[in-house]
């Protein structure tokens, strides 16, 4: 990686996801009821998720995981680790 | 004759309420589980259209059976047989076009062992998405039965029927095991638990819930909490990611055996025609534009065409009330029958077509798919001024009528927050404020210097009074929130569900019961109101029989003597005792008000404001002082008064339903009468002090 260009930014978590981008879960951060509820909802390792729209102000987000849509708030999206970009 | 038990449970979107219908013939009761506000309908399973004796229970749709919230607490424990005896069989409903999700939530039903039957639904439109599977390898693949079903159009349904009669012996419970990468820490936190006598899938109920922080919603034993507690909050954690990890892995494994995996895991097949609706329903300016049209629609549709009906209902009751009046002839019995009972009747009736209409219309939007939507768009607004999401729709209905809009907060699933959103409502200046302020408007701001011109300062102090009323609503709102009634902002982790058509048989189902519910509950206390009411402005009766009814009556009257009591209170705030007296009455509905004090002035106040109760009004003058009785300042104040005031039994008595007690009822109305008095004190002084008086 040389020259002037810059690498573009590898979303870290789910919040940092671009439109039509998708990334596979590393983990979820975090403990308690939100972090249960998330991995329940089908948010567990190894699941691609891609991120479909944000609504009007930027939040929540709209993701797209296992065959259905999932609205999220950024700040739970930010519990989403991602390991890899899929797009 | 021993009953059969059949629980019917299955992820929220599914259709299950559609299919229960249809097995109960849309015949069932409505409870409560012990100690819960979750609510439970019971019917019948239909055999050849008689009731058999089988008994089908619809739990609350939940998308697992782990205990974060007390739906899923509900579920577990009547599934499992926590708290009374278990089912004797279990019909599971899941969304055939949805299966990647559905079958986490099926997998943890077969942990419980029980007799269970899977119905597939909606196989058509997982046809059209191109995502079908096949009945027999499922339900080969599970070891359970499974009927395919089509709810909407009723498919299915005989078979689905003949299934669960023919539904027996017990299943063998199907526990996931954890995979090798699990840690042994989690291993052996479910031995341990087990260990104490405890079956697999509580264990593994336990976990997720103390993972959760919600052991509080199990029946967690003294010993079984102990195994918990033994351990760190990290190990308990790591259980339950192992335990879901499990699961999906095992889903995971059942979709690539279908033959589905593929396309679930990189798209969505069922969302395809959906995501090109919300393309504009989703977009930022053109759905933010749909739903404020969408939403006016609704109320203008209301207003338009409840006000006619309610018209009818109130000519039909007026009749009613001569026509009796004409039969019995005077007297005081007549009266009571008249004035009391079917006056008291038709003020519970007059809420019909605003309930129904509302419930219609929020029915219609939730089915279809687009209140997900809504939710979707105004989360950033909502959760910014502290409001549950679904608070929407009831805190807007409050402007057209409270209690409608008090009836829809039930689908606020948080106790808290639904009582702090029922407490909102009352100070969103309701359509029965309407003719108050019009009253005083029109009687005390009229000639005179206008500021700008006189109907637009009209226009501004009306628009002032509905402002004052939503920052007040907010404000209180924003107070409960951080005192009485502190809960944490809900998570928002919510399905976008495919945009479905209504089946509106389940929509005027509903709309049907929750009708017959507010005319059972909360019009036995709005009759009794109304003739506690009657009764106060009504007696002593006059002795010498003079103006029966009159102002001479009505200031002899419990109501009035009390009222003219109460003139020291009611001086600071710049009224008098008749003023008092329309105060006292318009506790049976706000705009009662106009038609009391038309009373109290003498005359025959029939319609909402008659130019010549505006007139008396603006020329009231005190005997003593020679001074007119009301002034603009006073007028203002009366204003402010009934923007904060809970002047209506009927908000009293649905919150009393909802609630279940008298205590928030309570609460609620001295709360406002005691702010409206504080609220009206300090106008009018104040007002004095810079020499408005």
């Amino acid at each position: 990686m040389g020259g002037t260009e810059h690498p573009p930014a590898v979303p870290r978590t789910a919040a940092d996801l671009t439109i039509g981008q998708a990334g596979v879960i590393a983990s979820i951060e975090g403990h308690g009821s939100v972090v249960v509820r998330l991995l329940e909802m089908g948010l567990v390792p190894g699941t691609r998720v891609q991120l479909v729209k944000r609504a009007p102000m930027g939040d929540p987000l709209q993701l797209q995981l296992r065959g259905f849509h999932l609205s999220l708030r950024a700040v739970e999206a930010g519990r989403v680790q991602l390991r890899e970009v899929a797009s | 004759m021993t009953l059969r038990r059949i629980a019917v449970a299955g992820n929220p979107n599914v259709g299950k309420t559609s299919l229960f219908n249809l097995l109960t013939g849309s015949r069932y009761d409505v409870g409560n589980y012990p100690g819960m506000t979750v609510e439970q309908r019971e019917g019948r399973l239909l055999v050849g259209g008689e009731a058999s004796t089988n008994v089908l229970i619809d739990l609350p749709g939940t998308y697992s059976l782990s205990a974060v919230s007390e739906d899923e607490a509900v579920a577990f424990r009547a599934l499992s047989g926590e708290d009374e005896s278990a089912p004797d069989a279990i019909l599971l409903v899941l969304d055939a076009s949805n299966l990647a999700r559905n079958l986490y939530f099926a997998l943890q039903v077969l942990e419980l062992g029980r007799p269970t039957l899977l119905a597939l639904n909606m196989v058509d439109a997982a046809r059209d998405a191109g995502v079908s599977v096949d009945a027999a390898a499922l339900s080969e693949a599970l070891g359970v039965d499974v009927v395919e079903t089509v709810a909407r159009s009723g498919q299915g349904v005989r078979g689905c029927t003949d299934a669960l009669l023919k539904l027996e012996g017990g299943g063998d419970a199907q526990l996931v095991a954890l995979d090798d990468a699990a840690a042994s820490s989690s291993t052996e936190l479910l031995a341990a638990l087990e260990a104490v006598g405890c079956s697999p899938a509580k264990a593994r109920w336990l976990v997720a819930s103390a993972a959760a922080d919600r052991l509080d919603l199990t029946s967690v034993r003294p010993p079984e909490a102990e195994v918990l507690a033994k351990v760190s909050a990290r190990v308990r954690h790591t259980a339950a990611e192992d335990i879901i990890a499990a699961r999906y892995a095992r889903v995971d494994a059942l979709l690539e055996k279908l033959g589905i995996a593929d396309a679930v895991r990189d798209g969505a097949p069922t969302m395809s025609a959906s995501n090109r609706v919300d393309a504009l329903l989703t977009h930022p300016v053109v759905g933010l534009a749909a739903f404020v049209s969408i939403m006016a629609l609704v109320f203008v549709s209301i207003f338009f065409w409840a006000d006619p009906l309610m018209g009818g209902i109130e000519s039909a009751i007026g009749w009613l009330s001569e026509t009796v009046a004409g039969w019995m002839g005077p007297g005081l019995f007549t009266d009571l029958v008249t004035e009391g009972v079917i006056a008291g009747v038709g003020n519970v009736l007059v809420f019909v077509p605003q309930i129904a209409l509302l419930f219609l219309f929020i029915g219609l939007l939730e089915d279809s798919g687009y209140l997900a939507r809504a939710a979707f768009l105004l989360d950033r607004l909502m959760s910014r001024l502290g409001l549950h999401g679904r608070a929407f729709i009831p805190l807007l209905s409050g402007y057209a009528c409270a209690i409608p809009a008090i009836m829809g907060t039930r689908t606020i699933s948080s106790y808290k927050d639904r009582l702090v959103t029922m407490l909102m409502i009352p100070y969103m200046s309701c359509s029965a404020r309407l003719p108050i302020y019009a009253l005083v408007i029109g009687a005390l701001f009229v000639g005179g210097d206008p500021w700008i011109s006189e109907s637009v300062d009209q226009g501004l102090l009306l628009l002032g009074m509905y402002a004052l009323s939503t920052l007040s609503a907010l404000g209180a709102g924003f107070i409960y929130k951080r005192t009485v009634l502190k809960s944490p902002t809900p998570p928002l982790v919510l399905e976008l569900p495919p945009y479905r058509v209504p089946r509106l048989a389940n929509t005027t189902k509903v709309v049907f019961d929750r009708t017959k519910d507010f005319i059972k509950s909360a019009g036995t206390v709005i009759l009794a109101f109304t003739i506690v009411l009657w009764a106060v402005l009504s007696f002593p009766r006059d002795a010498t029989g003079a103006g029966q009814g009159g102002p001479t009556q009505i200031s002899k009257s419990y109501g009035g003597r009390v009222a003219q009591s109460l003139e020291p209170a009611l001086e600071p705030i710049g009224q008098d005792w008749r003023v008092g007296i329309g105060i006292i009455g318009s506790f049976a509905a706000r705009e009662v008000l106009v038609s009391t004090l038309g009373l109290a002035y003498g005359m025959e106040a029939d319609d909402d404001d008659p130019v010549e109760l505006r007139a008396a009004i603006r020329n009231d003058t005190d005997p003593e002082t020679g001074e007119p009785t009301h002034s603009r300042l006073s007028g203002l104040a009366l204003m402010v008064f009934f923007v904060y005031a809970c002047q209506c039994m009927s908000t009293v008595a649905v919150v009393r339903r909802e609630t279940r007690g008298w205590r928030w009822p309570l609460f609620m109305f001295t709360s406002m009468t005691g702010i409206a008095y504080i609220a009206a004190l300090i106008v009018f002084q104040v007002g004095l002090l810079l020499g408005a008086g």
